[in-house]
């Protein structure tokens, strides 16, 4: 179970997430990212509430990221320490901005 | 009608055969031609009997010797008509006795070569039974040995198999303790497969359907309440399309080089696992409670040997060392194992003899105090089996959840678990049946010691070692990086041991990982 929530305001976006983000959920946040995406300069992800990722979800990151790259910047906040022990697994740490 | 064709059989003769026979079979039914004596037949014999059959369909040829069979073979007609091989005589005395089953003696008559001598001397049926079963259960996966000739044996009939140094698993035990271990391991595994296997419908008897006919025939030997509670137990096992072998014990398992081999598949059924325990429970201690040294007659070890190898296998099949679970089984296998004890005792006139009445009133008293315990004879494998779609990741994910219950790990080995199991699964979902759908099983052990969890993985999907494929790039550039194969890497990285092995037709993969 993914709940989604976003805002966007003058270019800076902050999606929220809470829950899994895994093979079921993740093809729901790509398309909410590709909605929200065109335009940001900046775009924030929380992960406070989210308790789970898969490589499914990595992968959404990973897309998010190289899109961003083009017209801005991503940053992840709040991330919990399993999580970011699977960014660092995969080399993630080193691609994406965690702060 | 039964004549003789003798010699050889040509163009030079076959007009002349053709005329003799024909004056005899006028008129005649059921026509058998006995070719004991003949050596060759050519394309003109062969005209001859064409022209017989057309006025005698059911023509058969018997006692072919496997030249001439050769020649009916290539040309089709074993398939068009009856022909029967002449028997090759097999003689067994001073041959080892190397195994015995429930419908037959296996012996071994030279270095390369074993011959199952079967009790009932109209066995030509059970033979070709045998055939088949042992031929579906190859099929599907089960490594056995398959009969390649039927012979005489006195005046019983046996089926030869190639057998090379090959020992069974009781030989073992009782002469290389050491091995304990191992033989519990592979004895185990074995029976895992065999209660994996899926047969198709109609292919192998209901062993539930048989277990019912056992409860009935208790009817006139138990308390009215006794019995039609065993009837209710029996009647609420589901029908279950998995294969039982029917008579598992340690001399129907052999080592042969290092291949584990299951041989004497004549009683391969389909049904609940519980009624296997069952029977396996009276090989290794029901039948030998009162006489302790039936074991050794049969089995070649003692009865202390008998009940550690049972209670061991027992506790790896079920992948528990929890005493009170393994018991539980135990009990309920003991509820179908003293039926057909005392059932199979009162058919053999046991109820006339002294012993025969201590034994079934011995079973009879065990069998009262657990029906007054027992509620139901299922129980839990630590096994789920499902449809690999991905639609099913959420129950797959609850069965960990249930298993992980009483291990008491923390949020992150759970994650950990969850992630390598979503991995695994979502993969054989993708890959493995595509485009069809095929199932998984999912085995999932939580063991002590230090407490870890153990996770399999069966699939029958296309072979697929995830193990083989090359890890990703860590230090590339978002740009450049791909997600392809992170899913398994990361299943490497967060579990202890990963193993990938192909056997019997089935990708195998086995996650490990420490909890302490």
């Amino acid at each position: 179970m993914l709940n989604v929530t976003k805002t966007v305001e003058n270019g800076q976006g902050t999606i929220s997430l809470e829950g899994r983000l895994d093979t079921m959920s993740a093809p729901e946040l790509e398309l909410i990212v590709r909605d929200t995406i065109p335009g940001l300069t900046a775009l924030t992800l929380d992960f406070e509430k989210l308790d789970y990722i898969s490589s499914a979800g990595l992968r959404v990151l990973l897309s998010a990221q190289k899109q961003m790259n083009h017209q801005g910047s991503m940053t992840l906040t709040n991330v919990n320490p399993a999580i970011l022990e699977i960014f660092e697994v995969t080399g993630f740490t080193d691609i994406l901005t965690i702060a | 009608m039964i004549l003789p064709i003798k010699g050889r059989i040509d163009s030079a003769n076959a007009a002349q055969v053709e005329q003799a026979l024909q004056s005899q079979i006028a008129g005649q039914t059921d026509l058998v031609l006995d070719a004991q004596d003949l050596e060759y037949i050519s394309s003109a014999g062969l005209r001859v009997i064409l022209r017989i059959r057309k006025e005698h369909p059911e023509l058969r040829i018997v006692n072919v010797n496997s030249e001439v069979y050769e020649i009916l073979d290539m040309t089709g007609f074993t398939e068009m008509m009856t022909v029967e091989k002449a028997y090759r005589v097999v003689s067994i005395a001073g041959a080892e006795e190397i195994g015995h089953g429930a419908n037959g003696t296996i012996y071994r008559i030279d270095k390369d070569n074993v011959v199952k001598v079967y009790n009932n001397p109209e066995a030509l049926k059970d033979i070709q039974h045998e055939r088949e079963v042992a031929k579906l259960a190859l099929i599907l996966g089960i490594p056995t040995a398959i009969s390649y000739d039927v012979v005489k044996v006195g005046d019983s009939y046996g089926s030869v198999f190639e057998l090379l140094n090959a020992r069974s698993f009781a030989k073992i035990l009782a002469n290389e303790p050491e091995k304990l271990d191992w033989c519990v391991a592979e004895f185990a595994k074995m029976l895992r497969l065999i209660h994996g296997t899926e047969v198709p419908a109609g292919k192998l008897p209901d062993m539930r359907e048989r277990a019912l006919d056992w409860a009935s025939f208790m009817k006139d030997y138990l308390p009215e309440d006794a019995a039609q509670k065993l009837y209710a137990l029996v009647a609420a096992v589901p029908h279950d399309d998995h294969m039982l072998h029917g008579d598992y014990h340690t001399k129907n398992l052999e080592l042969q080089n290092d291949e584990v081999l299951l041989i004497d598949m004549d009683t391969l059924s389909v049904g609940n696992p519980i009624f296997e325990l069952g029977s396996m429970y009276n090989a290794f201690l029901g039948f030998s409670e009162l006489d302790h040294s039936i074991v050794r007659k049969y089995q070649g070890f003692d009865r202390e040997l008998s009940a550690t190898f049972w209670q061991k296998s027992l506790a790896a099949y079920l992948g528990t060392s929890c005493p009170t679970k393994i018991r539980e089984v135990e009990d309920k296998a003991r509820v179908i194992g003293y039926t057909r004890l005392i059932r199979r005792a009162i058919r053999r006139d046991g109820l006339q003899t002294e012993t025969g009445r201590a034994e079934i009133a011995h079973w009879k008293g065990e069998l009262l105090e657990l029906l007054r315990s027992t509620d139901t004879l299922l129980f839990d494998r630590n096994e789920l089996e499902i449809e690999a779609v991905r639609e099913n990741l959420e129950e797959v994910l609850a069965f960990l959840g249930e298993r992980l219950e009483a291990a008491d790990c923390t949020p992150k080995a759970r994650m950990q678990l969850e992630l390598a199991v979503e991995e695994i699964f979502i993969n054989i979902a993708s890959y493995a049946y595509n485009p069809d759908t095929g199932k998984a099983t999912v085995r999932i052990e939580v063991s002590g010691d230090p407490l870890h969890v153990t996770i399999t993985f069966i699939d029958r999907g296309v072979p697929y070692d995830p193990l083989a494929k090359a890890d990703p790039d860590l230090s590339a550039s978002a740009q450049e990086r791909t997600v392809g194969g992170l899913g398994i890497f990361l299943t490497k990285k967060l579990m202890d041991d990963v193993v990938y092995e192909y056997r019997g037709g089935r990708n195998i993969l086995t996650l490990k990982k420490n909890l302490e």
